[in-house]
């Protein structure tokens, strides 16, 4: 595992992928700090790092693209998988690896609270809770962006979706807001969940029966609770995007609440992706 | 001895006398109990069945299907130590599959692989421990420099800290890559590369070292190169390599396996595959004279199995292939008995089958058995006399196969 780890960080900073990604986030972070904490005078570091959330879209898909793409195009997964080394532990590493690299950010930005509280009375404890919980969201989006690097050769691919992906997740509270709130649409809106879903099983597994029988057993479902109870889908829309959506659990540390439910859920997110990672490349192996 | 109360001074004597604090009678049992173990790890090394010794890699009904696409159907198949095995089959006969199944980087769809009494699918990480493994294509990074990327793979191969260097800098002048060893892998050529890859593979000194394809895409320096290392690493490794390429499997392994449409065909040293062949020994005449005498005086002869005459239109002369047994030289009495008979011998000459010829005729064959059955039928009616050694022929290559 540490083997893998240090290779992987040798090839970030080997190369300028890390030192961009470090840079890039260190600008945005810089340039928030400078609109809300220096020129408009707020003594919260949290409210910069909320401001920073929209660059999750463009700065997650560049670090975690080559994860595995890369391996699985240049067939040097043939290398790590037949070594005397587990599959979990080549995951766990590279993902501790990528970890490592946006750590680095968070340790520096650690310092501009300090800066903040020569000039005035800064909340430091209420200051180090919203980078730490900026951390882990950061670290929830990364498990995402190595879990499509992995079902994919192409590193452009894998930047793309998970562009995409991030980006859904980022905005989805809002979309949900928009979408009217009565029962039919929630039902057509899940429908269309159901479809996604589908699909994505398909592209990941190519079995056509499979996808179909998650359709339809998707769709009875959401038919079948709509037809029984209507009820059941009230307000469920609204609910469903604020659920799906990773940022919107960050805002309570912007008013210094310290939500221990939204690091449960960072938590579960990274430890299901970790998980679905490894279970997609064993999967890869079977079929 | 009184040990009681002795308080070890750092965690890790702890560990190692965690007995020692409690009395000198426990001491006692501890002495007991090693000694028991030690019997115990005697006994299991002394116990070791000499078959099973000699066994390292066992190959169990391997199935590996894509689809619909049987890609590798039942091989079954054992590797004794000390042993140079050459994999042959066309483009696309299976032979990278089974390599990837046997190394553990796919899974089969059914059966199993046991290296030197290790599990692949059950127990991995032991199994891997003994193959070094070089895949059609180098596993390399590129953007690493040569001697960075064997460090990652001893590392990876845990190799213990302290060898790693010695042990890398050994590989490196064994393979011949001093000259490059600070050179990013992708400024390198491909017989550079491909030497990488050789060396990534036998980092950690494993018992068994797998070549898929390696002299692919060389130029013949590199290949003769290559082959002498394979030869080199032949001493202390067990070797199982791949080629579509004859020659190499000839000149390196002391085994042959044949596998076509993903089923073994044959296995067999490359003389007794040679020996097996009906007709080795060729024998090519071109006479003057009349046909009907020449193959009266030739089949009147001992020793003779198949003549095929055929008169060159040019020349006017008769040509003859003679199919002679192994054990016996006819040459001297097809010359008296044609001179006998006042038909001067205007040459001579003996071809033995190759490899190559071999390898062609089997998978042939092996297609002919699956398709074409009826043509073969017709055949048999227009040229009664020919297709029957022809059917014997494939007769005995069905029993080989059955080997």
């Amino acid at each position: 595992m540490i083997a893998i780890y240090k290779k992987e960080l040798r090839a970030y900073f080997h190369s300028i992928i890390g030192y961009l990604f470090i840079a890039f986030f260190l600008f945005f972070i810089g340039l928030y700090f400078y609109i809300n904490n220096v020129y408009s005078g707020y003594a919260n570091f949290s409210y910069s790092l909320y401001g920073i959330r929209y660059f999750f879209t463009l700065l997650i898909p560049m670090v975690t693209m080559r994860i595995m793409a890369e391996e699985n195009r240049q067939k040097t997964d043939q290398l790590l998988l037949t070594s005397p080394i587990s599959l979990e532990r080549i995951i766990i590493g590279k993902y501790v690896a990528v970890l490592t690299v946006f750590a680095i950010v968070m340790t520096i930005s650690g310092i501009y609270p300090l800066v903040l509280s020569k000039y005035g009375d800064v909340n430091l404890v209420s200051s180090y809770t919203a980078i730490l919980a900026f951390f882990f969201m950061g670290a929830a989006y990364l498990a995402i962006g190595l879990f499509i690097s992995a079902m994919t050769e192409s590193q452009a691919l894998a930047a793309i979706i998970t562009f995409a992906v991030v980006l859904i997740t980022t905005l989805s509270s809002t979309l949900g807001q928009v979408l009217p709130t009565d029962n039919f649409t929630a039902v057509k809106v899940f429908l269309l969940f159901v479809l996604l879903l589908a699909i994505i099983t398909y592209v990941m597994m190519h079995n056509l029966t499979f996808s179909i029988l998650v359709g339809l057993l998707g769709s009875g479902i959401v038919g079948g609770l709509y037809l029984i109870k209507p009820s059941v889908y009230d307000g469920s829309v609204v609910k469903f995007f604020d659920w799906l959506t990773i940022s919107t659990r960050f805002d309570s540390f912007v008013y210094e609440v310290f939500d221990l439910s939204a690091i449960v859920y960072y938590l579960s997110v990274i430890c299901i992706f970790v998980f679905l990672t490894i279970q997609a490349l064993k999967k890869r192996r079977w079929s | 001895m009184k040990l009681k109360g002795l308080i070890p001074c750092s965690f890790r004597s702890q560990k190692n006398h965690i007995f020692f604090h409690v009395s000198s009678q426990t001491v006692d049992t501890i002495y007991l109990v090693s000694f028991w173990v030690y019997g115990r790890r005697n006994k299991e090394f002394n116990g070791l069945d000499q078959k099973e010794e000699k066994k390292l890699i066992e190959v169990k009904g391997l199935v590996k299907k894509y689809g619909n696409h049987l890609a590798v159907d039942h091989l079954s198949f054992t590797v004794e130590r000390g042993q140079i095995l050459g994999f042959l089959g066309p483009n696309g006969a299976g032979k990278s599959t089974t390599m990837n199944m046997i190394t553990g980087y796919i899974s089969a769809t059914e059966g199993t692989v046991i290296i030197n009494g290790h599990d692949i699918y059950e127990e991995p990480e032991e199994a891997k421990k003994s193959i070094g493994y070089l895949p059609e294509q180098p596993p390399v990074y590129p953007d690493m420099t040569v001697r960075e990327y064997l460090y990652f793979v001893a590392e990876l191969k845990k190799v213990p800290k302290m060898q790693r260097k010695s042990m890398i800098e050994e590989i490196i002048g064994r393979v011949r890559l001093e000259e490059v060893g600070h050179r990013l892998i992708k400024h390198l050529s491909k017989g550079y590369r491909q030497r990488v890859g050789f060396a990534q593979a036998i980092i950690g000194y494993p018992e068994v070292i797998i070549l898929d394809e390696p002299t692919v895409g060389l130029d013949p320096m590199q290949i003769i190169e290559i082959r002498d290392l394979i030869r080199d690493l032949a001493k202390q490794h067990t070797i199982i390599l791949s080629s579509h390429i004859l020659s190499e499997i000839s000149a390196v392994c002391d085994t042959i396996m044949i596998i076509n449409h993903g089923k073994l065909v044959v296995s067999d040293t490359p003389e007794m595959l040679a020996k097996h062949q009906k007709g080795t020994n060729n024998l090519i005449l071109s006479i003057k004279g009349d046909k009907n005498t020449v193959e009266e005086a030739l089949l009147a002869l001992e020793g003779i199995e198949k003549i095929e005459i055929k008169e060159n239109e040019e020349t006017h002369l008769i040509e003859v292939s003679i199919h002679q047994s192994i054990d016996i030289d006819v040459r001297e009495d097809v010359f008296y008995a044609l001179a006998k008979h006042r038909c001067p011998i205007f040459e001579m000459h003996t071809t033995s089958v190759t490899l190559e010829d071999i390898f062609l005729e089997l998978t042939k064959s092996e297609e002919k058995d699956l398709g074409d059955e009826i043509e073969q039928k017709t055949i048999s009616q227009d040229n009664q006399g020919e297709s029957v050694v022809k059917e014997t022929e494939e007769e005995e290559l069905r029993d080989d196969s059955n080997l």
